[in-house]
């Protein structure tokens, strides 16, 4: 592999013809099952989109775009796309903040770093049930032994319930702080081993062009050089805040149903189509939707912030 | 005066930082205490910061309770993180080796191919994925519970991302040694990157450790069931014991608390030298 | 309506250790293949009473002429039902809320009416109803659950209030019972839709659909009921954000509030904690064509139309949920608590026939009503958005209640387009 010139033409093509074999020695067996447990799978439940599949997966009744103007058409979805794409404007900047902010301390300490990153990595190997629990159980219920009215109750104020109240809708703080704390701390480590690639002479020819420590540093040096990591994370956030599913679902479905509020678009899929009412053909529908507004918001982040550079 | 206020500066960040830490650490705390409390005092009206005595027992009773087989949850569910951990390894680091080193015409398609999967939301293909695994027979086997959630786009994607950065000096040697890429691969690249195989491993340890929905539909019958299954019998189902959810949901996440306290070093390591980020 | 226990139940602990030994029981090994013959599998969702489990492998054990093995699901079991229906690695024989009129329309589930029709008399009518399409039965029912409005005697007596007899009474007694340390009353952590759903659509003497398939609540009187249930949120009366939600009754046993809306199951329990400092009432008629509204479901026995031994599975059906009397009871009454399904054997428990217990039994006979199965999940979903929005925000009962009427109105459509 560059190390020698091939000589001649037929050389070449058994030298391609050896790298197509070792390519799909290493590649085949990954790529298999992915096809395999990935796309016939997913081209499955595009082909359903098209038909009447309620409670089958080998639909006769062909009904073209049916099921997407039905999807588009209902109200309820559209509005839980666009919560989501509030929650997700929130949600990102939020995350990356603190998770860079949390980075660029750590990074900082001359003693206990390992165990700040520790702890801030931590939540990390907790699943999204047991945080919810803990959330709904424990910090945020709305009686007096919760531990956030026991805090409140302090200060003589009334318990609130906050995964019910809906004015103020207390019950985005809940969901806001489960989610924080469970994914800070692994954007956290991304930042902290993004800042370790930046060159320390990046930071002393700053210094000798009299760039004072602290923001103009972090302005004109550390933030540029962490581009590719910010791109990385971003992307990772977004994707995530749309396919939200585990913490919402746990915090706030109730015995049969869950509130017309905060309910993004896979929760709302989970009960209108895909979990026991099972329109697979409009849920499906519905779920392609909801990946082709990931795929145009993650290619026009890409291309504005320009991941794609990075590949060459 | 500069000195004072960069010291300032220092001591007020410090300040931020634990009470951060403190904050981030509550939830492991209110674990460990409801856990270990009686249901009186979980629901007492006052707040008690740790039981006088704590009820131990609790544990006893999660892993003595006839209808949930805890300690045999714990053993399948260790049994399927390790399998599939190593799977994911293997087959995801020699997929991103290839797309990252050997030359092929294709491979930015293939890899294109790999990377989109990560915006399909797993609910989509669901139903389906089901379908297909009760077809091939594998419904309540163990392949049925590893081997398709062995083919991680996001592995492959760290992988390959960080050979592409791996230092090409030490393979072309090999190379000039007469080896070909399966042996270069073998002898060369993955004894130089054992963090970046415990970073993707711990993350992917993690995933197959909490995974729900899967482990619940496929394993059928109770001496399948997973942690997660057998917490899940604490919330769905049962009049709501507190101290015992929560007993149950702290034994279940020990041990991966476990892995990270051991393999945290390595983990950082691997994640500076990955370029998952790049 | 499908009493979906699923979730949280309420264990009838109390009871259930002192329910009796197991009646009948052919075979002692306690293993789930003590018979010979084909292999069924047969699911339940997780019951939360001790000794359910044990019981249901004990009959499964004792029948001869199939080995079967209980498959006991936690999580969400109509979920994975559903998916399963799917595949062909599905269960045999199992227990569901349903079946619903898509599984009976796509053929996922048998008839079971020959199974039946010697006995079909002795069913609750009302629990039956949902089972039937078309003339044909497509699931047994099991046991019948039934949820009721829970009060305190001696908080109203305190108040000088008596059980109310209106909508009206309700929501005022609810006012009244509010004080600094409790609430009047519990109807869920969301405010009451989810438990409530279309009960005071029957309270007001109207349905969710119409014996002839259209929709039930087209009238103003829908729109009027549905409005006052805002009236207790914005009172405050209600017990919100409560660590356990209405189907487990924690919170009234604790005195966290004065009423609660809760299922029969959870009696034993609150007898065990109040003593006979309770009572029961139907939910409470609204407007000149109300009347009480108590609403009945079931787990019902079906059938996989897609299992490999569909004859075993039915002949297994009609051992244990026909001819089994004895086992039925034992399941009906022995662990939790509920009614057996059906009224011979309801007639002879003892259980059933003193005090608040013997009230529930009365209202469900009496004004018992079961979630139609026309009533689809689409439906369900749209009805219960828009009852949350009238009882949390106000909202404006009969805009939200066109837009229902139109989604359930092509459901039904839908559903009885296709024959």
């Amino acid at each position: 592999m560059g190390a020698a010139r091939p000589s001649g033409a037929g050389t070449r093509r058994t030298r391609q013809r050896n790298h197509t074999l070792w390519f799909w020695t290493f590649v085949g067996p990954f790529v298999a099952g992915l096809t395999l447990f990935t796309y016939v799978p997913l081209a499955w439940s595009v082909y359903l989109s098209f038909f009447d599949a309620h409670n089958t997966v080998s639909p006769t009744e062909f009904t073209g775009l049916g099921n997407y103007t039905a999807m588009l058409g209902d109200g309820a979805f559209r509005s839980s796309l666009v919560t989501f794409a509030v929650f997700t404007a929130f949600i990102v900047p939020t995350t990356y903040v603190l998770a860079l902010g949390l980075a660029l301390a750590v990074n900082r300490l001359r003693a206990g770093r390992a165990f700040f990153r520790s702890v801030f990595f931590l939540p990390a190997a907790c699943s999204y049930v047991v945080a919810a629990m803990i959330w709904k159980l424990s910090v945020f219920n709305g009686v007096r032994f919760g531990l956030a009215n026991t805090v409140l109750g302090w200060f003589g104020a009334e318990p609130v319930a906050w995964l019910s109240a809906t004015d103020p809708p207390w019950y985005w703080l809940v969901i806001v702080t489960v989610r924080l704390w469970l994914q800070t701390g692994f954007y956290m480590l991304l930042f902290l081993a993004g800042l370790q690639r930046v060159p320390v002479r990046l930071y002393e020819a700053a210094a000798l062009d009299g760039a004072r420590p602290g923001w103009q540093t972090f302005r004109h040096i550390t933030f540029p050089a962490l581009r590719a990591t910010s791109v990385a994370v971003v992307l990772l956030l977004v994707v995530n805040a749309f396919q939200a599913f585990d913490e919402f679902y746990n915090l706030l479905s109730g015995t049969r149903g869950y509130p017309p509020y905060a309910r993004p678009p896979l929760v709302y899929l989970y009960y209108t189509a895909l979990g026991q009412g099972q329109d697979l053909g409009l849920g499906s529908a519905g779920a392609v939707i909801l990946a082709l507004v990931i795929l145009v918001v993650t290619v026009v982040q890409a291309r504005w912030t320009g991941l794609g550079r990075t590949e060459e | 005066m500069e000195d004072a206020l960069v010291r300032a500066g220092r001591a007020l960040r410090l300040v931020l930082l634990i009470a951060l830490a403190v904050l981030f650490l509550i939830p492991f705390y209110l674990l460990v205490r409801n856990g270990l409390s009686s249901e009186a005092e979980i629901t007492a009206p006052g707040w008690t910061l740790f039981p006088r005595r704590p009820h131990f027992s609790n544990v006893r009773e999660l892993f003595t309770d006839p209808d949930v087989p805890m300690a045999h949850a714990l053993l399948n569910s260790s049994l399927i993180a390790v399998a599939t951990t190593a799977g994911t390894l293997l087959l995801a680091s020699l997929a991103g080796y290839g797309l990252a080193r050997i030359p092929y015409r294709h491979a930015n398609a293939v890899f294109y191919a790999v990377v989109g999967t990560l915006m399909v939301p797993a609910a989509v293909t669901f139903v389906p994925s089901f379908v297909l695994v009760s077809s091939l027979g594998w419904v309540s086997t163990l392949r049925g519970l590893i081997v398709p959630t062995l083919f991680s786009a996001f592995a492959c994607f760290v992988f390959r991302q960080y050979f592409l950065g791996f230092p090409r000096e030490l393979e072309d040697a090999a190379q000039v040694d007469g080896l070909g890429y399966w042996r270069t691969y073998w002898r060369v690249v993955v004894p130089n990157s054992r963090p970046v195989f415990a970073a993707v491993g711990t993350i992917v340890f993690i995933g197959a450790w909490n995974s729900f929905l899967w482990p619940l539909v496929i394993g059928q019958g109770r001496s399948s069931w997973t942690v997660q299954v057998a917490l899940s019998t604490f919330t769905t189902a049962q009049t709501v014991n507190l101290h015992e959810l929560f007993v149950a949901a702290a034994v279940s996440i020990v041990p991966l608390l476990l892995v990270f306290v051991l393999l945290q070093r390595y983990i950082v390591a691997g994640v500076e030298r990955s370029g998952i980020d790049d | 309506m499908p009493i979906s226990r699923r979730q949280l139940m309420a264990a009838g602990a109390g009871l259930a250790a002192a329910g009796g030994l197991p009646t009948a029981c052919g075979s002692d090994t306690g293993r789930a293949d003590g018979g010979s013959g084909p292999r069924l599998s047969q699911w339940y969702h997780q019951y939360g009473e001790p000794g359910t489990r044990q019981a249901v492998e004990r009959y499964a054990a004792a029948y001869r002429k199939a080995r079967v093995r209980v498959e006991w699901r936690p999580g969400n079991y109509d979920q994975q039902t559903a998916a399963a229906l799917l595949g062909s690695s599905g269960p045999d024989v199992f227990e569901v809320n349903g079946p619903t009129i898509e599984q009976i329309q796509g053929g996922q589930v048998a008839d079971l009416t020959e199974l039946i029709k010697d006995v079909k008399d002795d069913f609750h009518p009302a629990v039956l109803a949902p089972k039937t399409y078309e003339g044909r039965v497509w699931g047994i029912p099991q046991l019948v659950d039934t949820q009721l409005l829970y009060y305190r005697k001696s908080l109203l007596r305190a108040a000088g209030l008596r059980p109310p007899a209106t909508l009206d009474a309700l929501i005022d007694a609810a006012r009244e019972l509010t004080t600094k340390r409790a609430k009047g009353l519990f109807l869920g952590n969301d405010g009451g839709a989810s438990a409530l759903a279309g009960t005071p659509l029957y309270a007001a003497g109207l349905s969710l659909v119409t014996p002839g398939g259209t929709v039930g609540f087209d009238e103003p009187a829908a729109a009027r009921t549905l409005g006052k249930l805002h009236r207790l949120y914005a009172d405050k009366s209600l017990l919100l954000g409560a660590p356990t939600d209405w189907a487990n009754p924690a919170a009234f046993a604790q005195g966290l509030t004065a009423m609660q809306w809760c299922g029969l199951w959870a009696l034993p329990q609150i007898a065990k904690a109040l003593g006979d400092d309770f009572g029961v009432l139907p939910f409470p008629p609204d407007g000149p064509a109300g009347r009480p509204a108590v609403p009945v479901g079931a787990w019902t026995a079906a059938v996989s139309a897609r299992g490999g031994h569909r004859e075993a599975a039915e002949a297994f059906v009609r051992w244990l949920w026909i001819e089994r009397t004895d086992l039925q009871k034992d399941f009906a009454l022995s662990y939790g608590f509920h009614i057996p399904a059906r009224a011979s054997l309801a007639a002879t428990a003892d259980r059933l026939r003193q005090g608040a217990a013997a009230e529930a039994v009365r209202f469900t006979e009496e004004h018992g009503f079961a979630q139609p199965l026309l009533w689809t999940a689409a439906s369900q979903t749209a009805y219960l958005d828009a009852l949350n929005r009238v009882i949390k925000e106000g909202a404006d009962p009969g805009a939200q209640l066109r837009a229902v009427v139109r989604t359930a109105g092509a459901e039904l459509r839908r559903v009885q387009k296709r024959r």
